[in-house]
């Protein structure tokens, strides 16, 4: 039967090949969004997480805003040694973030204050990659990095002093000065524009808190296992308020953006999936008005109505079988090229505003994902191609033969 | 009377075709055909030939009458039962031979073994020799489309006795082919009934064609107007 279906499907050779050529250009489109919003979802991903969020955090259960946590953990010792302990975690340092005043001798304002361990951080987050000018931080100096545009409004250079201010442990103001070591330029407004990084010892020093942090974050070997290795972190920790966390809880509006753009995806999808279907439903219903003296020949011979049925299903399932072939090996020439020359998107300076976010898209493929849009183009195929053959099972064999 | 067994029994068969003017292709007709004959059906356009060949090659329903082969009513089977019917008891031969286009002469002959789940060799190997007793064996691989109009219908016979089926059904055989190759295609249908007693029953309202069979049934406005034997 499969040897007449294809017969059949290169009958009219070039109805077929413009139907298989659509089917192919269909699955490539849907492969190449596909690839596009999970490459940009990846980077998003690995941006936020690997610019300031981390993979897990513990922190306090008590803040109020996760992404900002702003009460401190007495004693992290008990968490670090989990940290240490689990496998899974490749890096994982202490911090303290607070907003603080940091002021030049011509200018002062509001800013977010990073105090890190500069050692761990260097592979914790990807920040020391982007000093353009100067260097990284001394785990036991007084050095400051910030963004050049900070640096502007401060009207400050290299080697010249801020000072920064903030609450210390017993309600006072603490105060250091900090002397520019290094200036970076990520690209992003709200990192080269509001965000500085210190020592962490600095810091602890300057609010009377040694030892103390308000969270310790850490970057896992598989970010798809985050979520459980947060979940065991958080079920070894000791009873209290600190708990862990995966950038999930920390980062949501990644989770919203994501949930938007499956959603686009998704309707792009079925618009592409009904294009198919009806290029099949077109040419199967004009190949059954053609052949209509045929089927009748063909069940005049003994061939059962459901036998004519499954000619039909098979001729289709040549059909998607070639036209999903053509868009897989399409798809993935596509998906190779922008995988490795990447694909310039002006989405990148949008995002940009919140993170270091590169305006090239480097493309990656998601198996899983577009294995299940060539099996749908798959199956759409064959159910655009179940009225005709319904039809075509339906014929009277004396009616069909009387068919001119 | 014949001493022949009864293979057709066609009773009181009405064909009203629906629609406004519900014409009545057939009137209350008894007709019986016995094993081995090699009959014509005569008649003008409308007599109703074609629509008694569908009827007994089951490809319609009588809407009133039955039809039977060896005593079974096979009229009231349902279209797949009828599908098998046809596969196991019956060959057709078309006047436009409706071969299937993008198979070969010996796939096309090789189809009802298909439908019927022979293996692939021995299928091969009897539509071969059904082949070689329409003396075409040697155009076994050729499209019908690299074949003459003759060629084809002889593919055609070769379809339709492949499957050693009781009775062959032929609705006008020879009208799309000159005379001469319409007597040889007579010739092969006439040795293939004396050779393998095959039982043909053809339609025809060709004087010379109808010449060749040994009884002619006569219609006119689809009732019975003779039936006469012929010695030959």
């Amino acid at each position: 039967m499969l040897r007449l279906a294809w017969r059949n499907v290169w009958r009219n050779r070039r109805r077929s090949l413009i139907n298989v050529a659509a089917m192919g250009f269909g699955l490539a489109a849907i492969m190449f969004g596909q690839s596009l919003i999970i490459s940009l979802q990846k980077q998003l991903i690995e941006k936020a997480t690997g610019s300031i969020t981390g993979h897990v955090r513990v922190q306090r259960s008590d803040v109020d805003e996760s992404k900002f946590p702003d009460k401190f953990i007495a004693d992290p010792e008990p968490a670090a040694k989990i940290l240490d302990a689990d496998p899974r975690v490749a890096v994982w340092g202490k911090r303290i973030q607070l907003t603080g005043l940091i002021s030049s001798p011509t200018n002062s304002f509001g800013a977010l204050i990073c105090a890190v361990d500069p050692d761990k951080e260097k592979t914790l987050t990807d920040m020391s990659t982007y000093i353009k000018e100067g260097t990284y931080l001394d785990p036991n100096g007084k050095g400051i990095v910030m963004g050049r545009k900070i640096a502007g409004r401060l009207d400050v250079r290299l080697g010249e002093k801020v000072v920064i201010m903030g609450q210390a442990a017993d309600g006072s103001m603490g105060a250091e000065a900090f002397r520019v070591v290094g200036l970076h330029e990520t690209g992003s407004e709200s990192f080269d524009g509001q965000i500085v990084w210190v020592p962490l010892k600095a810091m602890q020093e300057m609010l009377g808190r040694p030892g103390q942090v308000n969270q310790l974050a850490a970057r896992v070997k598989d970010i798809d296992e985050a979520d459980a290795v947060a979940a065991d972190i958080d079920g070894l920790l000791p009873k209290g308020n600190v708990r862990a966390i995966s950038w999930k809880s920390i980062d949501r509006e990644i989770i919203s953006i994501q949930a938007f753009q499956d959603g686009i995806l998704s309707v792009v999808l079925v618009i592409v999936f009904l294009i198919v279907a009806l290029g099949i439903l077109n040419t199967q219903l004009m190949s059954l008005f053609e052949r209509v003296r045929e089927f009748g020949v063909l069940m005049a011979i003994g061939a059962r109505p459901r036998w004519v049925v499954r000619l039909i299903l098979a001729e289709s399932l040549v059909l998607g079988s070639v036209g999903t072939l053509i868009g897989l090996v399409m798809g993935s020439i596509l998906i190779a090229h922008f995988g490795r020359f990447g694909l310039p998107l002006p989405v990148g300076k949008a995002f940009a505003y919140f993170l270091p976010f590169p305006t090239v898209i480097y493309m990656v493929p998601s198996w899983r994902m577009h294995a299940i849009a060539c099996v749908s183009v798959f199956v759409v195929t064959l159910l655009a191609s179940l009225p005709p053959a319904l039809r075509a099972g339906r014929l009277k064999p004396a009616e069909a033969l009387r068919h001119v | 009377m014949s001493s022949r067994p009864k293979l057709v029994e066609v009773k009181g068969v009405h064909k009203i075709y629906p629609g406004g003017s519900k014409v009545a292709a057939l009137n209350g007709l008894d007709l019986t055909i016995e094993r081995g004959e090699f009959s014509a059906l005569a008649g003008p356009s409308g007599s109703g030939k074609s629509t008694l060949l569908n009827l007994i090659g089951t490809l319609d329903r009588p809407t009133k009458g039955t039809v039977s082969y060896d005593g079974r009513v096979v009229s009231s089977l349902d279209a797949e039962e009828l599908s098998d019917f046809r596969l196991a008891s019956l060959g057709f031969i078309f006047q436009a031979y409706n071969l299937i286009p993008v198979l070969t002469a010996v796939e096309n002959v090789e189809y009802p073994l298909v439908l019927r789940g022979v293996e692939a060799g021995e299928r091969r190997r009897l539509a071969l020799e059904a082949l070689e007793w329409v003396a075409l064996t040697e155009y076994a691989e050729r499209r019908p489309d690299l074949l003459s109009g003759g060629q084809q219908q002889r593919v055609a016979v070769a379809r339709a006795i492949v499957t050693r089926p009781s009775l062959v059904l032929a609705d006008e055989p020879t009208a799309n082919l000159d005379s001469k190759t319409g007597a040889q295609l007579l010739d092969l249908m006439q040795g293939l009934n004396k050779d393998h007693g095959i039982t043909f029953l053809f339609s025809s309202h060709d004087g010379a064609v109808l010449e060749r069979a040994r009884r002619v049934v006569r219609l006119q406005d689809g009732a019975l107007l003779a039936d006469e034997a012929r010695a030959r």
